[in-house]
């Protein structure tokens, strides 16, 4: 088992009232699962993501990576297990506009201190992988989005994680790149057995995944 | 990593390459002008350094019994002392005896020579760059030479064992070289002199007794020395052989440490100013970059989050950020390095240097200027660097990944205080500019009680080789001018307005009791006509009447009324204890101002001498009419010419005279306008930044705005409104300030303008229209800003 949750709450004082951001969330997941979390603006989708990315804490509840129960973990720990294990892709793709695509790759080696030939045979390896060597010296303000967004999920697959996490991957995207997007995830999770979970609006999309959880108000229904 | 930080750095310098050059000239004016300041204070605490053991030198202060007191003694004490204080390692006098002429083949130079004992290099072990310090007094007809005069008599050579001639008589042999003297240093000599050369001159053997104090005296003392035990032994010792002990109140035994702050005092005055502007001006480079680096990480908020989820840490940001300040802080350094010597050198040179000397810089000596430089370099850059990071850096990931900073009010005060901070600053600077110029401008303006302009002043002081000679052409030249159509005035005089000398005799009247000390000078009959000075009592002097007899003089207004005095009929200047009648006052003329309004006009004495007493007066002084000064000029030039002399006639106008007294004061203006504008300039920089940077994340309120019906005149308001405020709040901050430390300056000044309401206004206008200056120009340009383009979403 990679993850689990187990009663997770999460809330936020408003008014002198809890305003409920997750309510009683229990979640199990396995390796190699594809997993789409759906439901509409404000349901708590991107927050329940966050959490399992550790990026945000919860309030209540018990949750488990890989053996390590991270409710009683201190925040250094944390980063080191998410920095190790978890890698991220967003909307709006968050690539560091002042590094060139080869640079923006090279940047989570850099952090996990590998050697420079490493490095190097890493990023190539990846540039090849998403065919994108052509493109390695531009900016990423250079590309198109859907260019963008599959150097975003370069960046994240290049220290080799166990767990993707995709918030609305395809949301800048016109059909097409998201087509390829989501067909790169499915080839990701059925070839090399990557997990990823993922947030979404698109039922489309969602079908690609092994397994949907539809949150309401912050509630699994 | 590193080199990834560097690239990085460059990247980013050069992505906002506009704020960064603002920064980059802020910072190396900045530096520049610290750098400066701070090296003339460094220039000046180490100028003193050449002599070795300095904290074992002594020098002795005469405290008079009527509060005065003074650095010479008399000159057997010294001889006294050491017999009888063991304490004493070397001791020896400094002292001049009037200035004689050197003469070297056919050249002849007068230089300032000082008289010292054969021990003065006991006592001060000033390096030699030829010679021997233990024999180079020690012959009677020995002279020892600055390296600047043998340059000027000798060239490059080494002149030890030439010889030269001195007061067209005696035969001296050059017997050392001193190595070059910091401008700054107490020593001002030119030459030096064995005291034993004196010893065959009939005034110094007049004055060589226990009662005539000339002669400074400095001795070297053991370090075991109970200094306070020795001056009581030295005060006894003043007891027990002065001729007049009941004058003197007590000596002093001062550390050598503190000789020139004691005897230039508004040298302190000068340091202190500098030190509190360079940490002034440094502190608002600091705001400055603070201000701007803290707009700049706001920036990099979601940067700063997706390089935390890549899995960098705080350590990363940090040294990124230093990094890139570093490069800046640098290369302003450098730039500022050329600043120091191309630009602010020569000028500090030109404002202070005929005042205190001119300073040069040489790496082999001033390194730790250079250092402290570099040492400050890298200060700055990690509080710049560290600080504004460090709110930044702990913010939630999942806060900062959304671009979201809560803009916290405590960011907004910070921010807001250091505007204020620098804009209080800039305006203080202002506020002294104006509050200065009015006051120089008032002191350079006033009545004087006298009528400057068309008035010529030749300097005939002029060392004459045939005394007779010289005093028969002067006398045709006399008649000659008198006769000049285009002169009405014509006066010799000992001095003149602006050049009084500082000599002061007691005069006592046993009627109203009142004991005045009055200041002496000398004139003819047609000073005070010459300068249009009224008589208001009594009669002017008077070639006929004024015999040499009976020494009349004329007194002014002020003297009169010290005397307690309403008429002078029948007056006399009298000592107190003494039997001469005294002189004849015969007239009492209108107070004018005979020195600069920084003093008040103190009660002064006139006494009668004739025209054509050459060799004692010093200035001839001609009233001219329709502004013909330039053919009068010509003509004394002329006749001057033919008159053997061994200094060169030189001369000018009155009123430049009456200005230059306020050289100084015009150096220090014109220090301040620049500081001044530096410092408003640096903020504005800073101002500049901020709201390009403000504009820019209010973009989409801008556009919104817009939208909605805002014109750009409502714009332009919206964004610079709050920026104005704080500068007004500024100002309210600097005005009592400036108003307190002006008007404690103004104190110091006998005639003084008051403070005036306006020169805030100005001050504060100054302020306001610069800075509204620079944020229009953002403001505008933001405002005109296209809202389609800056509503589109990313």
């Amino acid at each position: 088992m990679l993850l689990q949750l187990r009663n997770i709450f999460k809330w936020v004082q408003q008014g002198g009232q809890r305003v409920f951001l997750l309510k009683d969330i229990n979640l199990e997941v396995q390796e190699g699962e594809f997993i789409s979390i759906m439901g509409p603006s404000g349901s708590g989708k991107s927050t329940l993501l966050n959490v399992i990315g550790m990026l945000d804490t919860f309030d209540e509840g018990e949750y488990d990576f890989l053996e390590e129960s991270v409710h009683t973990l201190k925040e250094k720990y944390r980063s080191n297990l998410y920095k190790e294990y978890i890698g991220f892709v967003f909307q709006s793709y968050h690539l560091l506009d002042d590094l060139t695509v080869e640079e923006n790759l090279e940047m989570p080696l850099l952090y996990k201190k590998i050697k420079g030939s490493e490095r190097k045979a890493l990023v190539a390896d990846m540039l090849d992988r998403f065919n994108i060597v052509g493109k390695k010296d531009l900016f990423p303000t250079q590309l198109s989005g859907g260019q963008q967004q599959l150097v975003g999920v370069a960046r994240a697959l290049i220290a080799n994680p166990k767990l993707i996490l995709a918030d609305e991957p395809t949301g800048n995207l016109n059909s097409q790149q998201s087509e390829e997007i989501m067909q790169l995830f499915k080839k990701l999770n059925e070839e090399e057995g990557v997990t990823i979970i993922q947030v979404t609006h698109s039922e489309k999309n969602a079908e690609y995944g092994s397994r949907i959880i539809n949150l309401l108000d912050g509630r699994q229904i | 990593m590193l080199r990834n930080h560097l690239k990085l750095s460059f990247r980013n310098l050069w992505k906002n390459r506009l704020l960064s050059s603002l920064n980059l000239l802020g910072l190396s004016i900045g530096i520049g002008g610290v750098l400066t300041l701070m090296f003339s204070v460094y220039a000046y605490y180490v100028a003193d350094n050449m002599i070795p053991d300095q904290e074992h030198i002594y020098y002795l202060k005469t405290h008079l019994a009527d509060g005065n007191d003074y650095n010479e003694a008399v000159y057997p004490l010294l001889d006294k002392i050491k017999s009888t204080s063991p304490e004493v390692v070397a001791g020896t006098h400094l002292h001049g005896w009037g200035n004689i002429w050197l003469e070297v083949g056919d050249n002849e130079f007068q230089k300032t020579t000082t008289y010292a004992d054969p021990e003065f290099f006991n006592v001060f072990a000033l390096p030699l760059k030829y010679g021997n310090h233990n024999s180079a007094l020690n012959e009677k007809y020995s002279i020892v030479l600055t390296d600047k005069v043998s340059k000027q008599l000798f060239g490059e050579e080494n002149p030890v064992g030439k010889s030269l001639i001195a007061a067209d008589t005696l035969n001296l042999t050059v017997t050392g070289v001193l190595e070059p003297i910091s401008p700054y240093s107490s020593f001002r000599l030119d030459v030096l002199m064995p005291n034993t050369i004196l010893k065959d001159n009939i005034a110094f053997k007049n004055q060589n007794n226990w009662d005539s104090s000339f002669s400074p005296v400095f001795m070297k003392l053991r370090p075991d020395a109970n200094i306070q035990q020795f001056e009581n032994r030295v005060g006894q010792l003043v007891k027990e052989n002065y001729e007049d002990p009941t004058v003197i109140s007590r000596m002093e035994v001062i550390p050598h440490n503190n000789v020139r702050i004691d005897s230039i005092p508004v040298v302190e005055i000068i340091i202190a100013g500098n030190i509190a502007t360079s940490i002034f001006v440094l502190l608002l480079v600091l705001v400055n970059l603070l201000n701007l680096n803290t707009s700049t990480m706001y920036r990099r908020t979601k940067d700063i989050a997706v390089r935390k989820i890549l899995g960098g840490g705080k350590k990363g940001v940090i040294t990124q950020f230093c990094l890139e300040n570093g490069i800046l802080v640098l290369l302003s350094i450098l730039i500022s390095g050329g600043l120091f010597f191309g630009f602010l050198l020569p000028k500090l040179n030109d404002i202070f240097g005929a005042e205190f000397g001119e300073i040069n810089f040489s790496l082999a000596n001033d390194y730790p200027v250079v250092i402290g430089a570099i040492l400050l370099g890298v200060l700055v850059t990690l509080i710049v660097g560290i600080l504004p990071t460090l709110r930044f850096i702990s913010l939630p990931v999942s806060q900062g990944i959304k671009g979201k900073i809560d803009s916290t009010k405590g960011s907004f005060i910070l921010r807001n205080t250091f505007i204020i901070i620098q804009f209080s600053i800039a305006i203080l600077f202002i506020c002294v500019a104006v509050i200065l110029n009015s006051q120089i401008s008032f002191m350079k303006k006033a009545d004087l009680g006298f009528e400057r302009e068309h008035v010529i002043v030749g300097n005939i002081d002029l060392d004459y080789k045939n005394l007779d000679a010289a005093t028969s052409s002067f006398k045709a030249l006399l008649n000659d001018l008198e006769a000049n159509p285009y002169v009405t005035n014509v006066a010799t005089s000992q001095a003149i307005p602006s050049d009084y000398y500082f000599n002061y005799t007691r005069f006592y009247d046993a009627n109203t009791d009142r004991d005045v000390r009055l200041r002496r000078s000398f004139t003819d009959a047609g000073y005070l006509s010459t300068l249009k000075i009224p008589i208001v009592k009594g009669r002017n002097f008077s070639k006929e009447m004024d015999g040499v007899e009976e020494r009349p003089v004329i007194i002014n207004r002020t003297a009169m009324s010290a005397f307690g005095w309403t008429t002078i009929e029948g007056k006399r200047l009298k000592f107190k204890n003494d039997d001469f009648i005294g002189n004849p006052v015969v007239g009492v003329m209108e107070d004018f101002h005979y020195q600069d309004l920084q003093n008040a006009v103190e009660p002064l004495v006139h006494y009668y001498r004739s025209e054509d007493d050459l060799d004692k007066h010093r200035y001839l002084t001609v009233r001219v009419v329709d502004s013909k000064e330039k053919e009068v000029k010509d003509m004394i030039a002329s006749a001057f010419s033919k008159i053997d002399s061994r200094k060169n006639y030189s001369q000018s106008d009155l009123s430049e005279k009456v200005s230059g007294q306020y050289r100084l004061m015009d150096g220090m203006l014109k220090t301040v306008n620049v500081v001044a504008l530096l410092t408003i300039f640096i903020s504005c920089l800073g101002m500049f930044g901020l709201i390009s940077f403000m504009a820019k994340r209010r973009i989409k309120e801008i556009g919104i705005r817009k939208v909605l019906g805002a014109s750009v005149l409502k714009i332009v308001v919206l964004l610079s409104k709050d920026y104005m405020i704080l500068v007004g709040i500024a100002a309210f901050v600097a005005f009592p300030v400036a108003w307190y430390m002006m008007r404690a300056w103004l104190g110091g000044f006998a005639y003084s303008i008051s403070i005036q309401f306006w020169m805030f206004a100005l001050a504060g206008c100054i302020a306001f229209c610069i800075t509204a200056f620079t944020l229009g120009i953002q403001a505008i340009k933001a405002a005109k800003a296209n809202p389609v383009k800056s509503l589109r979403t990313e």
